[in-house]
């Protein structure tokens, strides 16, 4: 492979990226990724937005309504709310007398993000086919500097590339009839409970964004959002032992917190706190970060039909009041409450009496 | 200055446009390029270029944001001069970066031309656009600006262990995602 060529592709990382990630090379070292978040783009081009309301006026109130609706089952469907007896689930009211704009399907929280689902209109179906090269999609809740990305929201275990992504958005989260887009809007807990202590309120005005080439951004909303309840249990294994025969090593897993869509791995071993903290010896560290990944990937959580899930590799892993938490995040939804064994291998963690 | 009343100084051909973008992107646009240049006067010289690049660019060109704009050219011209200058000089951070970057992409796949490093691109902006906000501004603060690993720990307020352990699980997680999207050759 040439590495210039290399090079080049992850170059052509997108603007919104890069602007993300721009404010702290301006010397703001201390600042945490939450605080990078600004608007930048929030001028609203009034001819483009007049001219799709104009599109949007031939539509019917029920197309538009019944788009709303069909969004919500087949998101339902898709998360596998129901047959997982999911709680940390909003379903929204749908209004039956809004024809644009912004409206709210449904979200779930997953422990560390808010994933709130929406549909936007009017979307003319070049801007739609466009993403994500031209057009690009945002949140933020008005009144405060904090936002994020969404993006058309796509069935859960889809895989595409290329150009599959334009058939994919044209046909998964976009209705031609009704110019509506679906979008999956990505909100950190975090920001919301900062954006509630900074409003005063528990009910935050959100926005969505669309914006196409380099400056044409339409805003949607605000509709009003508050916090989806938090559903998790949490699998106590006592001091289970790992023992690893190939690292030579033991790992103590101390329990599991399980969300439907997110796991939080308990883990402490020998020197685990040095290696979380500045200037830790890496190579020291690097068995013990595979061991890590072991107990994610390879434990498995086994229901009452006798099917297997895996947690997959964590993400982030704090060390936090003495144990080493392994944060691990999936799409379609677990039923928590019928777990009836996790093992790692050969050891139990934890089973069903 | 406001990037707007930059803009318009450019539109003017006022050199004292340069003055202001320098003054207000200046370090931006000088660490963006030392992120990948080693040497002191290469990095003077692509930040001059960069100067120049803008000035031929603005107009036609209104760009906005103005900052990732700069850097975007700067980067450029950064990784080519890297690439002519790589038989003489090497600058141990962008070789560590570039090693990253090869480690990401599953055995099998082959960037060899402008088309394939295209498809690669959409690839990984699919893949960022999965990540959460600060996993993500961890990977192109890497991969793009080429940040050290010490630089990112104090940016996040984290350990540089963490850093390390972070990016390796998202390179893990970009080459499952390249391996399930069919992206071998």
């Amino acid at each position: 492979m040439k590495r210039e060529l290399l090079s080049k592709a992850f170059g052509n990382i997108d603007e919104r990226y890069i602007v993300e990630a721009y404010r702290t090379v301006t010397g703001d070292a201390s600042s945490s990724p939450e605080r990078i978040v600004h608007m930048n783009n929030k001028r609203i081009i009034t001819f483009a937005l007049a001219a799709a309301l104009l599109l949007a006026l031939g539509i019917t109130a029920y197309a538009v309504w019944s788009i709303h609706t069909v969004r919500q089952q087949e998101l339902k469907t898709d998360l596998k709310i129901e047959e997982n007896n999911v709680n940390s689930y909003t379903e929204y009211d749908i209004p039956d007398d809004q024809e644009g704009g912004l409206v709210l399907l449904s979200s779930v929280n997953d422990g560390d993000i808010q994933r709130v689902y929406v549909n936007i209109s009017p979307v003319a179906e070049e801007a739609a086919a466009a993403f994500p090269k031209e057009t690009s999609f945002s949140w933020s809740i008005d009144g405060t500097e904090i936002g994020g990305f969404a993006a058309p929201e796509l069935p859960a275990d889809l895989s595409v590339s290329g150009d599959e992504i334009r058939e994919a958005v044209l046909r998964y989260a976009y209705d031609k009839e009704t110019q509506t887009m679906t979008l999956e809007c990505y909100i950190d807990l975090n920001f919301m409970e900062q954006a509630k202590a900074s409003l005063g309120t528990d009910s935050l005005p959100l926005l969505v964004h669309m914006t196409v080439g380099q400056n044409e951004t339409s805003t949607f909303g605000p509709v009003s959002l508050v916090r989806t309840e938090e559903q998790s249990r949490y699998f106590d294994f006592g001091h289970a032992v790992y023992h690893d025969a190939e690292l030579e090593k033991d790992i103590e897993i101390a329990g599991l917190e399980l969300t439907p869509f997110s796991a939080a791995w308990k883990v402490s071993y020998e020197g685990a706190e040095s290696f979380h903290k500045p200037d830790a010896d890496w190579n020291a560290y690097q068995p013990w970060s595979m061991l890590e990944d072991k107990v994610c990937i390879d434990s498995k959580i086994i229901f009452s039909d006798g099917s297997e899930f895996s947690t997959g590799g964590a993400l982030t892993c704090p060390y936090e009041n003495g144990t080493v938490n392994l944060h691990c995040g999936w799409g379609s939804a677990i039923n928590i409450g019928d777990v009836q064994k996790i093992v790692l291998g050969d050891l139990v963690l934890w089973e069903a009496k | 200055m406001e990037d707007s009343k930059i803009i318009s100084l450019f539109f003017e051909r006022s050199e004292q446009a340069i003055e202001e973008l320098d003054s207000k992107y200046g370090p931006a646009v000088r660490k963006t390029a030392a992120n990948i240049l080693k040497d002191r006067l290469d990095v003077e010289e692509c930040v001059n270029d960069t100067y120049l690049n803008t000035w031929n660019s603005i107009p036609p060109h209104v760009p906005d944001p103005l900052a990732a704009y700069v850097c975007r050219i700067a980067r450029n011209l950064a990784v080519n001069r890297y690439h002519a200058n790589h038989a003489e000089k090497r600058n141990g951070n962008y070789d560590l970066v570039l090693d990253e970057m090869e480690e990401c992409i599953p055995s099998g796949v082959n960037v060899e031309t402008e088309y394939e490093a295209q498809e690669l691109s959409a690839a990984i902006n699919r893949f960022l656009s999965t990540l959460d906000k600060k996993d993500r501004f961890l990977f192109v603060r890497r991969y793009w600006y080429a940040d050290s690993v010490s630089d990112l720990a104090e940016a996040s307020g984290g350990s540089a262990n963490r850093i390390y352990v972070r990016l390796f699980r998202l390179r893990e997680k970009l080459r499952n995602t390249l391996v399930k999207e069919g992206f071998l050759a």
